[in-house]
């Protein structure tokens, strides 16, 4: 493996060019996905307009237009695809299997029946988001703490999670069947997760979670990578790893929680970005930024395919990083067995 | 190994006592309560003219009869399932076969305006197949050393979330899909007629034995590939082989009553310290306890809450959840 060595008078650091070269153009393809979303679409903003509004020297369309409509919606899906990218790949390097996924945990899960709890009980779609987030973190803290065993337990958490996740499903189905059609309409475009009329809250919401939990996931990834390892080697490395893996779970469940709450569910992006990232990188994980920044990707991507290519439809976005998200795991798939790793 | 033989023949025949009186207990309730006399009256000495009779012949019997086929259907797949992964966790759910079911129930509803469970038994058999197919080809079923199971299970994830990504754009684009379909999603044997069972009944016909041949073709692959072969065996074909009886038998069933957890997952656990490794043995008492476990949720569902049904599917669910994690809880060397 080619390295990259950056040397300066204090310290010197090397870096493998893969990982550099892979980085750069997934930040330049997520760059050029932001670009496309502020510019393009069906009321054209060219560069001089976007300029004026920055200003504040255009006409009040074409700033309702970039202000109020265009980039909150941008920088809500940016930083949801960052959160669900960066908290799929530390589960499943913490679980150490590439079938894992925040909703293993059972966040997904609970915040779905919390959702659903609320509108079937009060019989209102206003306190959706407080539901789903009291459901979510529920359900994370019964896995977690039904896996407790002197410390917590990667084995178990997963089978644990699925049992939790069933049977909350299932709760969730049941009490889909007693609402009324047009709420249960209502909730199931929730339970996809959308991106449409995003408001300067719900960015809010994911930048500042992002702004203290990302720092934090960043750091702590050189412990992580040194965590997944087998148990007797982790610990021989000096890894105090019942503290490793609280951080990380704790990590995941924040992010999880503050994209939820901004989007909902956007399913499969925290599921693929770990896998692409890693087969990408063709690096040991985690591969914490190119995993965050190919969720950037994937969720920008299927919100302008969302309001573009089918917008008479009105499909949410959530639709379309499923779309996305199974074809390209398939295709990760077929090149993983062409050369035989899996 | 004589007196081991006939106590596994003595557990095989109180596994099928026990889905017989489960079924037979099964045919008392309904809407309609019906005495016992009036039950037996209706199996041993059909009259058609009498209301009670044609209730139990026409609704009660084709429903039990469903839950101990289905059931059955999803414990043997499940046995199998795990033995040809390797995997004491592997679900037949994980073949893809539910996602590609769902979609051809939700197009068969947004297209053709189907909404009776029975004009959605063979849309979603078109869908279930064209899953398996799938999962079959990107699994790896083509190559001479047949499917690598752990691709075939990462194979059956990426067709199950594709065909559900599909189902989720339809049940938005139509709300009288998303209608039926939560419904359907839940998974019972309420709705299943006379004639929906007798369409399906020649298909299991061909698919429980295809299973339990393909539980005979498994059971040396226990010692390792490279034995197997040097035993004879042709590895890559069996392999095969029981991916596509497998998914036949799950296929057929969430046609026949939507999606149904846990009976695949948990029954072969709830086998094997009764029946010992034997995969042969394992199947068959899956296949039995499978049936009586199905039937156990068809009746319970009718008598957890009082004037409501809830479907076996949902009931199965509530049930396996809390004693899945119970299992794991208490038994120290499950792990994935």
């Amino acid at each position: 493996m080619t390295m990259l060595t950056l040397r300066s008078p204090v310290f010197s650091f090397r870096l493998p060019l893969r990982r550099v070269v892979v980085n750069a153009l997934l930040a330049a393809l997520a760059a050029l996905l932001i670009v496309a979303g502020l510019f393009g679409g069906s009321y054209p903003v060219s560069f001089a307009d976007f300029m004026a509004v920055l200003n504040g020297t255009t006409d009040a369309v074409t700033e309702m237009v970039v202000l109020d409509y265009r980039l909150p919606r941008i920088l809500t899906a940016l930083g949801v695809g960052l959160a669900f990218g960066l908290a799929g790949e530390m589960i499943q390097t913490l679980l150490r299997n590439p079938l894992a996924s925040p909703d293993i945990i059972g966040f997904t899960a609970g915040a779905g029946t919390g959702a659903l709890f609320t509108v079937a009980i009060l019989g209102t779609t206003a306190f959706v988001v407080p539901g789903a987030m009291f459901g979510g973190l529920g359900a994370a803290l019964i896995v977690i703490g039904l896996s407790w065993r002197r410390g917590i337990a990667p084995g178990q958490i997963v089978l644990i999670g699925i049992g939790i996740t069933l049977t909350l499903g299932v709760i969730g189905d049941l009490l889909m069947t007693r609402l009324d059609a047009t709420s249960a309409y209502e909730l199931m475009k929730w339970l996809v997760g959308s991106l449409h009329s995003r408001s300067y809250a719900d960015v809010q919401i994911i930048w500042l979670g992002l702004l203290i939990l990302a720092p934090v996931a960043f750091w702590h990834q050189f412990i992580l990578a040194r965590a997944s390892l087998d148990e007797p080697v982790a610990l021989g490395l000096g890894i105090a790893l019942n503290r490793s893996r609280m951080v990380t779970l704790g990590l995941a469940v924040g992010l999880v929680a503050v994209a939820v709450s901004a989007a909902g569910p956007l399913p499969f992006v925290a599921f693929v970005s770990g896998p692409i990232a890693h087969g990408l990188n063709r690096a040991s994980r985690p591969t914490l930024l190119s995993a965050a920044l190919v969720g950037a990707i994937i969720t920008l991507f299927a919100d302008m395919v969302s309001q573009t290519a089918l917008s008479g439809m009105s499909l949410p976005a959530g639709v379309f990083t499923a779309l996305i998200g199974a074809p390209v795991l398939i295709w990760v798939l077929i090149i993983q067995s062409r050369k035989n790793r899996l | 190994m004589k007196r081991n033989t006939s106590s596994h023949l003595a557990t095989l025949a109180i596994m099928t006592t026990l889905g017989l009186v489960l079924a037979f207990v099964s045919l008392w309730f309904g809407v309609r309560p019906l005495p016992t006399s009036t039950v037996w009256q209706a199996l041993v000495a059909f009259d058609p003219s009498n209301t009670e009779h044609m209730i139990v012949h026409e609704l009660r019997l084709p429903r039990a009869m469903a839950a101990l086929i289905g059931g059955g259907a999803l414990g043997m797949a499940g046995a199998l399932m795990q033995s040809l992964s390797r995997n004491p966790l592997a679900d037949p759910g994980l073949l893809g076969v539910n996602g590609g079911a769902a979609l051809g129930v939700v197009i068969s509803i947004w297209v053709l305006g189907a909404t009776a469970q029975s004009q959605l038994v063979f849309p979603a058999l078109a869908g279930a197949g064209l899953a398996a197919t799938l999962v079959l080809l990107l699994g790896g079923a083509v190559r001479p050393r047949g499917p690598d199971p752990t691709r075939l299970i990462l194979a059956g994830a990426a067709v199950g979330a594709l065909f559900l990504a599909l189902t989720w754009a339809i049940l938005i684009l139509s709300r009288e899909s998303l209608d039926t379909y939560r419904f359907w999603v839940l998974g019972g044997f309420t709705g299943i007629t006379k004639s929906d069972l007798v369409a399906l009944l020649p298909l299991f016909a061909v698919s429980l034995p295809m299973g339990l041949a393909a539980a005979f073709l498994l059971a040396p692959l226990i010692l390792g590939d490279d034995t197997a072969r040097a035993l004879g065996v042709r590895v890559g074909f069996v392999r095969v082989f029981s991916t596509v009886a497998i998914v036949a038998l799950c296929g057929l069933t969430v046609s026949m009553a939507g999606p149904i957890a846990f009976i695949g997952l948990v029954v072969p656990h709830l086998v094997r310290p009764l029946l010992g490794a034997d995969l042969r043995l394992v199947a068959i008492g899956s296949f039995l306890t499978g049936a009586a476990l199905a039937v156990l949720a068809d009746i319970l569902g009718r008598l957890i809450l009082p004037g409501q049904e809830i479907e076996a599917g949902a009931t199965m669910a509530l049930i396996g959840g809390p004693s899945l994690i119970l299992l794991v809880r208490f038994r120290r060397e499950v792990a994935l």
